[in-house]
């Protein structure tokens, strides 16, 4: 080898090496909280762990999964988390399409005020919020949960759809209106199609973001309406050695988002840099 | 935004359109907007109207009969509050180490996967996982490894002889301080790096060439070409990422509940204790509006730069045509 190919050799090897060890730091930890779901506490406890596949046992899931205290939080979870997909994408995707089109009075100072949402705290409006639904009888209820999420969630999800929009050239609407087209149908027909896949990523973040959410379930919820997080932080507080069980609450909560953010990453990849990239 | 169409004509739409709300176009467009705007007025705006007002005045749930208008006061306890105090130096130090951290390891990292490499695509797809995984899991997840008796990182640096005995992690307010740091990089890294990726990638190869021929060495080519281009991205994820260090809590609350001796006490902690555990909301709400003030302080001085930078750019373009 020469000195130059050695040297390239050896930089590259550096480099894979760095790779490796940011790729570790990234997936290890979930990887172990998953093995601390699976394997049997006197092998977790040994030093060193015991890591042995055979001894894998799924006993804490079948518990978990039978168990009304967590099912119910789940299926609220599920309940609030798609409806707010929904209604955030039915609502905001006209709104973005709206501002990546035209230019009407408002429009500057609609886009400013996007923006600014983004840097209130939550913690803000938790107080007012929850006097607000407690006066109109939507404390802990579902409505209440998806009314809240709706209005955080929308000007994330105009933001980042006006992007998708702005991709399409503008000269297939005016193609579609020389056809006959109203501008509603145009807009319906010819460009909500070609933006599906914007569509199903910023649905998925849409989502992946009320799923996720602790605190303002923590505040706004206590029985009836309790999500999924909220549920299973009560694990690490009530049980405090049981990691077991947090450990497989905690896989359990993040499956649904984990298998829907790799399924469409390539689109989810597009959805968040789009804005960086723009701006 | 910047596009604009329409039957009659685009160019003619932008100039009537501020005077006349009546075109087609206009009336289209509004439509669209009105229940988005309704919402985000209705459930974003009243609220932070509610919580001006909260916050002047002495409202305590644990007093509901008399709430009475205090003016700044809530305020000016605030400033005199060791732990308000402490609770502000514990954020500036946590966002300081998380957005720093952050985008240095992220930068290093993107630079990572630009390159050519095989299984390249594979790994970005990988960086969504700490991405997608709930606030509350990553919280779940780091006690675990950060446990005192069984936890894995005592006994991973244990074997590498980093450290002669176990360590409680969460025992002492630095070190837990300091944990609660590591424990968000993870989560707050994949986004960061995705961004730098994509700007980085937007960089044209010709650049590279045309220095290499100009005699620029690898580090004057990573500084002048690489860094400058990804200035602007890198501005703007220094905002959002003050943004969201700032309002950390979901992590905290699941690792360390604000302790020990209230050395994770952040200012959206403190004014999360004050509000729901102390039922002082009057005073709650000055501090959420502190935070509040404090982001929008930071992202206004971020965008001063962020200008300032681009105008002193254009200017050294001028010079180099003339």
């Amino acid at each position: 080898m020469s000195r130059r190919s050695r040297r390239r050799y050896a930089w590259a090897s550096l480099r894979y090496g760095l790779l490796g060890l940011a790729l570790m730091y990234l997936l290890l930890p979930f990887f172990w909280m998953f093995l601390t779901s699976a394997l049997p506490s006197s092998d977790l406890t040994s030093m060193p762990p015991k890591i042995d596949i055979s001894s894998f046992s799924f006993q804490r899931y079948a518990e978990l999964l039978t168990d009304p205290t967590f099912l119910s939080p789940m299926w609220n979870s599920t309940v609030v988390a798609v409806s707010t997909t929904l209604i955030c994408i039915g609502v905001g995707a006209p709104a973005a399409y709206a501002v990546a089109r035209f230019r009407f009075p408002g429009s500057r100072a609609f886009m400013l005020t996007i923006l600014a949402t983004q840097m209130i705290p939550v913690i803000v409006l938790a107080v007012p919020l929850f006097v607000i639904l407690q006066a109109i009888g939507l404390l802990d209820s579902y409505e209440g949960l998806i009314l809240t999420y709706t209005a955080f969630i929308l000007p994330l999800v105009i933001w980042i759809l006006s992007g998708f929009f702005e991709d399409i050239p503008p000269s297939l609407e005016k193609a579609a209106r020389i056809d006959g087209c109203t501008r509603l149908q145009a807009m319906v027909r010819i460009i909500m199609p070609l933006t599906a896949t914007g569509l199903a990523a910023t649905a998925i973040f849409a989502f992946i973001t009320a799923w996720g959410d602790f605190f303002l379930a923590l505040v706004l919820t206590s029985v009836e309406a309790k999500t999924l997080p909220v549920r299973t932080a009560e694990f690490q507080g009530l049980f405090k050695l049981d990691y077991k069980t947090a450990a497989t609450a905690g896989v359990i909560t993040s499956l649904p988002v984990l298998l829907l953010a790799l399924t469409f990453q390539r689109y989810i990849i597009k959805g968040l840099t789009e804005g960086g990239v723009k701006g | 935004m910047t596009k604009s169409i329409g039957a009659g004509g685009g160019t003619k739409n932008r100039f009537f359109s501020r005077g006349r709300a009546e075109s087609p176009d206009s009336r289209f467009a509004f439509w669209l907007v009105f229940p988005s705007a309704a919402i985000i007025m209705g459930l974003l705006g009243y609220p932070i109207l509610y919580a001006a007002w909260l916050s002047l005045h002495d409202f305590k749930l644990s007093r509901p009969q008399s709430q009475p208008f205090v003016g700044l006061t809530n305020f000016v306890q605030m400033a005199q509050d060791p732990e308000f105090l402490a609770a502000l130096g514990r954020t500036t130090y946590f966002t300081v180490l998380t957005v720093g951290l952050g985008v240095l390891m992220a930068l290093g990292l993107a630079l990572l996967l630009a390159q050519e490499f095989r299984g390249n695509a594979f790994a970005r797809t990988l960086l969504l996982v700490p991405w997608a995984v709930p606030p509350v899991v990553n919280g779940i997840m780091w006690r675990w490894i950060y446990d005192g008796n069984y936890g894995a990182l005592n006994w991973i640096l244990l074997k590498f002889g980093v450290i002669s005995e176990a360590k409680l992690w969460l025992g002492t307010p630095e070190s837990a301080l300091n944990a609660v740091v590591f424990a968000e990089l993870w989560k707050l890294l994949p986004f960061i790096t995705l961004i730098i990726l994509a700007s980085l990638q937007g960089i044209p190869r010709s650049l590279y060439r045309a220095a290499r021929v100009d005699g620029a060495n690898a580090w004057q080519r990573f500084i002048h070409i690489t860094l400058s281009s990804l200035r602007n991205t890198l501005i703007l994820v220094l905002i959002l990422q003050t943004m969201w260090s700032i309002k950390v809590f979901d992590v905290i609350y699941v690792l360390t509940q604000g302790g020990p001796a209230n050395g994770t006490t952040t200012l959206f902690y403190y004014g999360y204790l004050e509000t729901f555990k102390f039922l002082d909301v009057g005073y709650g709400s000055a501090v959420a509006f502190t935070i509040m003030l404090l982001v929008l302080v930071l992202t206004c001085g971020y965008i001063t730069l962020l200008r300032r930078q681009r105008g002193s750019s254009k200017v050294a373009k001028e010079e180099a045509k003339a």
